[in-house]
């Protein structure tokens, strides 16, 4: 096989266009920075939102007069629906009684009520993964239809802005991801073609030697990869820089920054992205090899 | 083992080979003059694959040129050896890699390599001049090379445009010899000339070529 000797000719081009080479890595560099940056702005908006719906209850409040049998009824049935996590009631005189502790020393307001105003209502705990916005609208409106639940109230408001922040981040991360990936692979493009475009000649006495497509393909093929996992080290470094810098520093005077996360399997994956773009850039650059 | 029937190829709207018919059999040794622009690269370039023929049919080593897939070329061109006209020298690599790049081309591992470079500096007498560039080269040197270049691959044709272009007579001599000797090795042999010398008293065929036309074709 050549491709010992295709590794040569890669090195050689590597070392005579050191310049153009050095500039194109760090290039690389900085736009696989920013689609790591991106990521880790994506992975921590997720994290964060999927704390969230843990504190996430719906309220569902009964009608007033119900025979204890008939609230029974109603709580095994919620309890045996497979998408709730935990039904707890909360009886008349209950409900009087968080409103006291919530108002403490303000309970003069209660004075002079004879009647409890507050309907009882039992609390549901959803279960993770179908906190969704469309999930819980259908269960809200599941509940409704159970003979004595006069109202069911959850923060619909509430969990709208937390998918429109979401979805809102993660179209915007994905646009920036295909628009780096894009200058990445553009930037391993250029350098190809203005390296290739300098040995034209030589090239031109390689084909009419008898040398194959891959014979030609193959120096620049190892020239684009190793370019990319050039910039993808180069912006590894980078990323673990700023992971200690402005993390680990940042979280030790601010403990609020401590929720952040690097999730680690961005650096490891930032030589093997760069070294795939640069190879796609190159294949795109040489284009079909032409024998006439 | 050359094939031409009637073979014509035209640059913009000027024919530089017009309705050509001819052929080269296994082992011969012939030559192709006329006068300058009168065709003669352009016929070997159709032989190497490098110009596509616009008419006619072209057969070398019993491959139909037409049927032919690109992607087969270079293995084709691995049969032929070139002596170009403008030499095709890579003026950043010396001239073991220079001679040396045929066979690299082909994988071959590098030990035989500079066995096989070695031998043919040795039959063009440049086995001291491996280190040098082709720059510090005299012109007789650097076509020399391009021949041990052509012959390094074992060809099964060798094709020589032009290969005494300026040398003077007793070089001439020498390169003509060394092309019989190749000859006599069984291989075909094809040379594009206006140096009389080089075919006079050889007995090979001529062909003459004017203005793209095949004028006539004579024994020396
Ligand atoms: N790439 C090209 N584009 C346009 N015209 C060309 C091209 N190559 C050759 N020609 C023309 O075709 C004709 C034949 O050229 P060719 O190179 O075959 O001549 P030649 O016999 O080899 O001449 P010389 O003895 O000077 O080498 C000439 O008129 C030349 O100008
Ligand atoms: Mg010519």
């Amino acid at each position: 096989m050549y491709l010992l000797y295709s590794l040569r000719l890669a090195i050689q081009s590597l070392w005579r266009e050191k310049w153009i080479n050095v500039l194109s890595v760090l290039t690389i560099a900085a736009g696989l920075f920013m689609i790591a940056l991106t990521f880790f702005g994506v992975y921590n908006i997720d994290l964060a939102t999927k704390k969230l719906p843990e504190r996430f209850s719906v309220m569902l409040y009964l009608n007033d007069g119900l025979q204890e049998q008939e609230i029974d009824g109603i709580v095994t049935a919620l309890k045996k629906n497979s998408s709730i996590e935990m039904v707890r009631f909360i009886s008349k005189n209950k409900a009087m009684e968080e409103l006291r502790t919530v108002l403490k020393n303000a309970d003069y307001v209660l004075e002079g009520i004879d009647e409890n105003p507050l309907p009882a209502s039992i609390e549901v705990k959803l279960k993770q993964a179908l906190v969704s916005v469309s999930g819980v609208k259908n269960l809200a409106s599941d509940f409704r239809k159970i003979k004595g639940i006069e109202e069911v109230e959850y923060g619909e408001q509430f969990l709208h802005s937390i998918y429109s922040i979401k979805t809102g981040a993660n179209t915007i991360s994905l646009l920036l991801i295909v628009i780096m990936s894009a200058g990445v692979i553009f930037v391993c493009y250029s350098t190809v073609k203005i390296v290739f475009y300098r040995r034209k000649d030589e090239i031109e006495t390689f084909k009419l030697l008898g040398a194959t497509r891959g014979f030609i393909r193959a120096p620049f093929v190892i020239e684009g990869g190793i370019l990319g996992v050039g910039g993808g080290v180069t912006a590894m470094a980078g990323a673990l820089v700023f992971n200690y810098f402005l993390l680990h520093k940042l979280a030790a005077t601010m403990p609020v920054f401590k929720i952040i996360v690097f999730p680690s399997e961005i650096f490891v994956s930032l030589p093997l992205v760069g070294f795939m773009l640069g190879i796609l850039g190159t294949l795109i650059a040489l284009g079909r090899i032409r024998f006439y | 083992m050359i094939h031409f029937n009637d073979v014509s190829k035209f640059y913009e709207n000027n024919a530089a080979l017009r309705n050509v018919t001819f052929s080269i059999e296994k082992g011969e040794m012939a030559f192709v003059t006329g006068p300058s622009g009168s065709g003669k690269s352009t016929l070997l370039k159709i032989i190497y694959f490098s110009e596509k023929p616009d008419q006619g049919s072209v057969n070398i080593a019993g491959w139909e040129l037409s049927k032919l897939k690109e992607s087969s070329i270079p293995f084709l061109r691995r049969n032929i050896g070139v002596v170009f006209q403008d030499f095709r020298l890579l003026d950043n690599r010396n001239v073991f890699d220079n001679v040396a790049m045929t066979l690299r081309i082909r994988g071959i591992d590098e030990e035989e390599v500079k066995d096989r470079v070695m031998d043919a500096l040795k039959i063009v007498n440049l086995r001291h001049k491996s280190d040098s560039f082709p720059r510090m080269l005299s012109g007789g040197e650097q076509q020399r090379i391009v021949i041990a270049r052509a012959i390094v691959g074992e060809p099964t044709i060798l094709l020589a445009d032009e290969p005494t272009g300026n040398l003077d007579a007793d070089t001439a001599a020498g390169i003509a010899r060394m092309f019989k000797d190749i000859n006599a090795k069984g291989t075909t042999v094809f040379v594009a000339t206006h140096n009389k010398e080089l075919y006079r008293n050889t007995g090979r065929r001529i062909l003459r070529l004017d203005s793209g036309n095949l004028a006539g074709e004579e024994l020396s």
